[in-house]
């Protein structure tokens, strides 16, 4: 439903709407609040968008940012301390990394030999090594990562930000999920479950086809566009007649607004789409020269083109890829390599445009994996410790936060939660996670259920 | 006080084993942890989780949890499972502590939780659970008083609905919208009741039909109609979260929901009273008695409790058991009760005076109830079969012929296994022999040499070397191209066993080798025989890279003594052969004789010993350097249960021959009853099983359990004095409860439900939630007159259609009026009536209906998956079950993946129960209008029916406005039309179409089809 001041504004690109003006100076009903009106936050927020870079199957944070000599030393070994109740399967001895680790950059981050990118921008990330979730299954853990509950439906964390927040960006979704999985819980992990469906997540294409084929669902049709503009034009002076008829009404008038964003958005997403006019440099920096990069890369240019067109809330997944239950070596390699170059280029790239200091780039997975190996040559699913990294809007750069224990098997101080993760992200957006509720079946719901913390300790 | 002397004695024990002074152990490490650690949420004056830490009393008495130490056993306790956060309670929550510090604790609990100077205290038993006492004012909370007949009226005053509806608009001095014209009326009782546009015939004879009886008679009509069903039976699944897919993490294949839908719809149809269609779902499979097609619709009825959305990947099976139980507890409250029952799950509801031992109670039956056939990674859902008695007896009688075949194999794998294991351990006494034999097989290893490297380019004096193809008996195929392409070979011909057998003439007496020349891109081993005798089974095993005359090898296979004369050498295979090129027959000297590797199987035959064992002393041997370890060394490795003398199924042949015949054949004769299973239809049902309570799960989890309660009703509705179930379940019981004329919940809830789909609003206007945070009633007395209706019709929801757009009520215009609109801008008091728009279902097949697509044959299924196969992968729908003209209702509802056509309008999230469809404006709608194949189709198909229509272009208009809307195009739509046609038509046939298949989208999409007035 949309408010007069926007069909006032929409009046502005003149599709013959003078009649419908007076009609509604006659007599207009207190249209309902756009529900996705720019919305003030609770406090002067640190970032105005989100870019969540998904590595679906679970990285181990072991072979990656989270350097454990120790595991290397006691290789083979067995745990010496109890593993937890529940798992997913049995695991073995210590499997130490199969990658050195280096210091990087003035912070002196450790970063495995296999990111060998992200290592020169070390300086620009913020680390969180105690990352800890609930759900030792993909689908559960999917489900909790992106709504906080690994148990019930609940509305997506990116459905949650433009239901605070509104949208910047009247011709586009406020949220886009680029290549999601249709599994691990598929649509739930973007839906707005019960908060109004305008705020559920778009669906560019999904994790079975290339981000080249990405596409917003009916955006394209067969219609030339010519014939279809008259098509729409019939249509509205047919719809503004009847709703002339009828008296005002915000439900028709949203309609008809509708088509016309429809039309305008026909156009604008291919165009933010649209990597060609991208110059060669760009398209190096995120990787689209390399066969072996340039599908996640495409997802990373298109997150930032997307981000500058006052997208909240973008979501690039790196497909259930990082699931090594064996073949841990090339696996864990291939994959790597796949996302360094494309992730160091949207960072660098953010940055060199000014847009990193307000945007929030949130990377990870599921869970972790064991320090314990499964097999000769794999780990299996690990919420009990893990790492993340955040960049850009509001967070320190260059620090590590939270700690595991000697081998990486649990997280041991300054923990952080899912539920402490979307608090400290809502946090930065200008939202008190407290406050950010929703009426539905009986009670106030949040993103956050009844827990998390705001990680100060991170903030800028 | 015996259980005070046997903590006494508990420390006594512990603490005599220890070295140092307990005492001092608890001041130096364990007190200063407790205190930097633990007591600054858990100390006197601050209690998180009700616990304190600072004295043994209160560690014992525990908290929320329950007792925080059990002492001497620190694998039970919840304090070292917290400080290890190895579960979901973790403490320090932001902490964990230094393994030390928890090893410290352990160490100390499993000393006995020596607190020095600290009173003996006994351990605590479960605390009862409590009893809440409910306020006067939950007492006296509306929704749960009883419904209240209207008081008694003149009887002449036209319908009650429309004295209730008018008496609150009087009150608040509304305005009454006009009645609605007759043609906008019919639009909106067929859509209201079948989800379908009228017929333009349909409108025009209703308009013509002056009687007094008109309306009457139409309403019949529509409810007699079998759309009926399709469009109320939607509803009502929209409540029972309907989906032919499992959703969450697993996304299987519902294969056999379609049947409870169906179930849905025919019991729409048929006007079952709404109790018995309550009960059915609840607790169909027990209600007794009943023709057999009526026993299976009950048990196909209890669909309704299994079809919700599971984690069936979820670890730990208890909390999978109890999160399902609590899906169905949730859905069951929302959708007769309006109550919002799952809130109570891990403490008593906030809201509601729904208790923890109410949610527990109620629980207990379900716990007591089949849902799932496995609570295993990857879970099963429980399904029954149904169908004719004559069905299901066969379907009896093969599980009983299965079980039988099933339990002879394990018999005779129990007798395999005993003998097996007597065997190796009198094996195990000849361990030197074993040993010995395998360091001299491993001494003689390597493999067969070739006597020449190529036996056809370097003859051997005396040797024979023939062609492949040149066999005198056989089946395989001779080829001298591609795979034989210069060299000529033989393969499969089709036929298996492949056969090929060389009739040979031995020169002399005299040991030879035998040769082949294959190519192989895989390994296939074949069997060797010379004289009738097997050689090898094992022959020309090995890979070459290709199959290609590239790949084409010579392998050395075998050494035997030959006389002089006729000897035949035969290959064959149960599957394909190598390509095989050439065979030779070579002398060897005595010398090379000697030399050749010995063979493991026939020093096990020579010798009498297992050859699979030896196999395993062969690979021990390979690290022996020749030197046969110590008699000591050697016993040791016989004696190792996962040594060379292990279990292994490959035993059986060796030791028992004749019963590993048997059960070979036991287990060809159990696949082949099980590829006889009768095909009986299935439903997802429940049934009961060992009936058992549940202990109040402190703070909703498993692993901190409080009192045991007993299966009853929530107490503020049932009462206290209510007795237990004592048999079975008890979902019969709470079936029969809920379906009450009594309940005062279950006929509102639904009275709200069918008034809701004909106003747009209920009377409450949060239809699944009756409680203190739903909205109250706006017409309390209209809300319990119709609930009486209800059930004095004998539960019939056609009576209540009926009632309700009998009203004069329901016949009023949508008519806007400002000062209205100001007073009342909800439209509470029903000042006009609700213009809403057409749902997803009715959007879709009111396209498909006007372009003359739509295909009205109900029931079935569209989903190609197999039962319980995952209908998506990461990528993509494996199935395309949308492309067809069917109802809406029809098509599969893909949990996770919901059809695109749906998902853009307002389809509610079929993992949730819905009662009320929600109305967003968003442009996705927009694009389906305009790009979707659904609208590109209908258009379609809408423009080439137009153009078939006789007369101008103008007629033609017309016509499309009398099919679109019934109604008769005016002169200036008619000329706007003919303009668009003319600015988008030059003339052309193709474009024709195409400008006739534009205003036909334009006519669909526009705002007078998609809104009902």
């Amino acid at each position: 439903m949309l408010s007069r001041r926007h069909m006032l504004q929409s009046a502005a690109t003149g599709f013959g709407w003078l009649a419908l003006q007076d009609l509604l100076a006659a007599a207009e009903p207190k249209a309902k609040p756009d529900p996705l009106a720019p919305k003030k936050p609770h406090f002067e927020p640190k970032a105005k968008r989100v870019i969540f870079l998904f590595m679906h199957g679970g990285p181990s944070h072991v072979d990656t940012f989270d350097y454990k000599p120790k595991l290397t030393a006691d290789d083979g070994k067995p745990l010496p301390f109890p593993k937890p109740r529940v798992v997913s399967s049995a695991t073995g001895n210590l499997l130490a990394s199969p990658w050195k680790f280096k210091p990087y950059g003035q912070s002196g981050a450790t970063v495995s030999e296999i990111f060998p990118k992200i290592a020169t921008v070390v300086d620009d990330l913020c680390f969180i090594k105690s990352m800890h979730g609930s759900n030792s299954r993909h689908g559960g853990a999917l489900l909790e990562m992106h709504t906080g509950s690994d148990t019930f439906i609940r509305p997506s964390m990116g459905s949650w930000v433009n239901y605070g927040l509104g949208s910047e960006n009247r011709d586009l979704p406020g949220f886009v999920t680029i290549c999601p999985s249709l599994s691990h819980g598929g649509v739930n992990n973007y839906s707005s479950a019960f908060l109004p469906a305008v705020y559920q997540g778009t669906p560019l294409g999904n994790a079975g086809v290339s981000s080249e084929k990405a596409s917003v669902p009916f955006i394209a049709g067969t219609t030339p566009r010519d014939q279809q503009r008259r098509e729409i034009d019939l249509l509205g002076e047919m719809d503004r007649e009847r709703l002339a008829k009828l008296g005002p009404d915000p439900a028709l008038e949203g309609r008809i607004e509708s088509f016309e964003m429809a039309f305008r958005m026909q156009s604008a997403a291919p165009e933010v789409q649209d990597l060609s006019k991208e110059t060669k440099e760009t398209k190096a920096l995120y990787g689209l020269d390399n066969p072996a990069t340039a599908n996640f890369g495409r997802q990373c240019l298109m997150a930032r083109r997307f981000a500058e067109a006052g997208v909240r809330f973008v979501q690039c997944s790196h497909s259930y890829k990082w699931d090594q239950h064996g073949d841990l070596k090339k696996g864990h390699a291939r994959n790597a390599l796949e996302v360094d170059q494309p992730i160091t280029g949207l960072l660098t790239d953010l940055k060199r445009r000014g847009l990193l200091k307000d945007t929030l780039v949130v990377w990870g997975g599921e869970f972790g994996r064991t320090p314990t190996a499964q097999g000769k040559d794999g780990r299996d699913h690990h919420p009990h410790a893990f790492t993340y990294f955040l960049a850009g809007g509001g967070v320190k750069p260059g620090m590590s936060y939270g700690t595991t224990d000697d081998y990486g098997f649990y997280a041991e101080t300054d923990k952080v939660h899912f539920h402490d993760l979307h608090a400290t992200m809502l946090h930065l957006l200008g939202l008190d996670h407290k406050k950010l509720t929703y009426r539905h079946a009986g009670r106030d719901f949040r993103l956050t259920d009844v827990h998390g913390d705001v990680v100060t300790g991170i903030l800028a | 006080m015996l259980r005070f002397l046997t903590t006494v004695c508990l420390f006594a024990v512990a603490t005599a084993g220890r070295a140092a002074s307990p005492d001092a152990d608890f001041e130096k490490t364990i007190r200063p942890l407790l205190a930097e650690k633990c007591w600054g949420c858990h100390n006197d004056k601050k209690q998180r989780g009700d616990l304190r830490l600072d004295s043994l009393a209160a560690m014992l008495a525990g908290g929320e949890s329950g007792p925080a130490i059990v002492p001497g056993k620190p694998e039970q306790s919840l304090l070292i499972t917290a400080i290890r956060h190895s579960e979901q309670l973790k403490m320090p929550p932001k902490e964990k502590l230094p393994v030390a510090e928890v090893a410290a604790l352990t160490a100390w609990v499993k000393a006995g939780a020596v607190w020095p100077n600290a009173k003996p205290v006994a351990p605590p038993e479960a605390k009862p659970a409590a009893v809440r006492v409910f306020t006067p004012e939950e007492k006296a909370f509306w929704a749960f008083q009883p419904v209240t007949a209207a008081p008694p009226t003149d009887a002449k005053s036209a319908n009650r609905i429309d004295s209730f509806l008018t008496a609150k608009r009087l009150d608040a001095g509304l305005p009454v919208a006009p009645p609605a014209d007759k043609r906008t009326l019919i639009r909106r009782l067929t859509f209201d009741l079948t989800g379908l546009p009228p017929t333009p015939e349909e409108v025009e004879s209703f308009e013509k039909d002056t009687s007094p009886g008109a309306w009457g008679t139409l309403i019949d009509r529509l409810l007699a109609s079998s759309a009926y069903g399709e469009k109320w039976g939607r509803r009502w699944l929209d409540v029972a979260r309907y989906a032919d897919s499992n959703g969450m993490d697993e996304n299987l294949a519902h294969g056999n929901a379609w049947r409870y839908r169906d179930y849905v719809i025919r019991s729409f149809n048929a006007d079952k009273p709404f109790d018995r269609f309550i009960k059915e779902q609840i607790a169909g499979d027990l209600l007794p008695g009943g023709t057999p097609a009526e026993r299976a619709d009950a048990l196909t009825g209890t669909g309704f409790l299994v079809v919700g959305p599971k984690m069936l990947a979820e670890d730990d099976p208890m909390k999978m058991r109890m999160d399902i139980i609590d899906e169905q507890l949730d859905t069951l409250g929302q959708a007769f009760l309006g109550l919002t029952i799952g809130c109570a799950r891990c403490h008593d509801h906030k809201f509601d005076p729904i208790t923890q031992v109410d949610y527990y109670s109620l629980a207990g039956m379900f716990y007591s109830t089949k849902s799932m056939q496995s609570y295993g990674v990857v879970a099963r859902w429980h399904e029954r079969p149904i169908g004719t008695a004559d069905g299901v007896a066969k379907l009896a009688e093969y599980e009983k012929t299965r079980t039988a075949a099933n339990d002879s194999v394990k018999k005779l794998e129990k007798q395999l296994r005993d003998a097996v294991k007597v065997r190796l351990e009198a094996e195990r006494k000849r361990a030197t022999e074993y040993g010995d034999a395998a360091r001299e097989i491993a001494r003689r290893g390597g493999s067969l040499k070739l006597v020449v490297a190529d036996p056809a380019k370097d003859p051997v004096p005396g040797g024979i070397v023939v062609e492949a193809e040149n066999y005198t008996r056989g089946n395989a195929q001779k080829l001298n191209d591609g795979y034989g392409a210069g060299i000529g070979v033989i393969i499969n011909g089709g036929k298996l066993p492949n056969v090929a057998e060389y009739d040979l003439e031995v020169p002399a007496e005299g040991t030879y080798q035998i040769a082949l020349r294959y190519a192989a891109e895989s390994a296939r081993p074949t069997v060797l025989s010379v004289g009738g005798k097997v050689l090898r089974k094992d022959a020309a095993g090995e890979v070459t890279g290709s199959w290609n005359p590239n790949g084409q090898r010579w392998f050395a296979e075998g050494v035997v003594k030959l006389s002089r004369g006729k000897t035949a050498i035969r290959l064959e295979r149960t599957e394909p052969i190598p390509h095989f090129d050439k065979l030779a027959l070579l002398p060897v000297s005595p010398d090379f004789a000697v030399a050749v590797p010995l063979r493991l199987d026939e020093v096990a035959a020579e010798k009498k010993l297992l050859p699979t064992a030896l196999r395993a002393w062969v690979k021990l041997a390979g690290k022996w350097n020749d030197k046969l370890p110590a008699v000591p060394d050697l016993q040791t490795l016989a004696d190792d249960t996962k040594g060379p003398f292990k279990m292994s199924p490959a035993l059986d042949e060796e030791v028992e021959p004749t019963t590993a015949n048997e059960l070979r054949k036991a287990k060809e004769k159990l696949a082949a009853i099980e590829r006889t299973k009768p095909v009986v239809d299935e439903v997802m049902a429940v049934e009961d099983e060992k009936s058992e309570n549940l202990r109040v799960h402190l703070r909703g989890s498993h692993l901190t359990l409080g009192a045991e309660v007993p299966r009853r009703f929530p107490t503020i509705l049932a009462g206290e004095k209510q007795s237990p179930v004592a048999e079975g379940s008890g979902r019969l019981e709470l079936a029969e409860w809920v379906a009450s004329k009594d309940n005062p919940l279950t006929a509102r809830v639904m009275a709200n439900r069918v008034w809701l789909g004909h106003f747009g609003t209920g009377l409450v206007r949060s239809p699944d939630n009756f409680g203190r945070l739903g909205e109250r009633p706006t017409h309390p007395e209209l809300l319990d007159y119709l609930a009486a209706e209800l059930v004095k019709s004998g539960w019939s929801v056609k009576h209540l259609h009926r009632l309700i757009v009998s009203s004069a009520s329901y016949r009023m215009g949508t008519r806007y009026d400002a000062g209205a609109f100001e007073a009342d801008p909800d439209n509470r008091r029903y000042w006009h009536f609700n213009r809403r728009r057409l749902d997803a279902e009715e959007l879709r097949d009111g396209m498909l209906a006007v372009a003359g697509l739509l295909d009205r044959t109900p029931g079935g299924t569209r989903l190609t998956t197999k039962n319980r196969a995952y209908v998506n992968s990461t990528g993509g729908r494996g199935f395309d079950a949308y492309s067809v003209p069917r109802r809406t209702v029809y098509l599969p509802v893909i949990r996770s993946g919901v059809y695109e056509v749906l998902q853009a309008n307002d389809f509610p999230d079929p993992s949730t129960p819905a009662g009320m469809r929600q109305q967003t404006t968003i442009p996705a709608q927009a694009l389906f209008q305009l790009n979707s194949k659904v609208a590109d189709e209908s258009s379609e198909a809408f423009a080439k029916a137009l153009l078939e229509v006789k007369g101008d272009d103008a007629a033609r208009v017309r016509e499309a406005y009398r099919r679109t809307y019934a109604r008769a195009a005016t002169d200036a739509e008619v000329s706007r039309a003919m303009t668009y046609l003319a600015d988008s038509d030059a003339g052309a046939e193709a474009k024709k179409l195409k400008a006739w298949q534009g205003f036909c989208r334009v006519l669909l999409a526009s705002a007078e089809f998609a809104f009902v007035e």
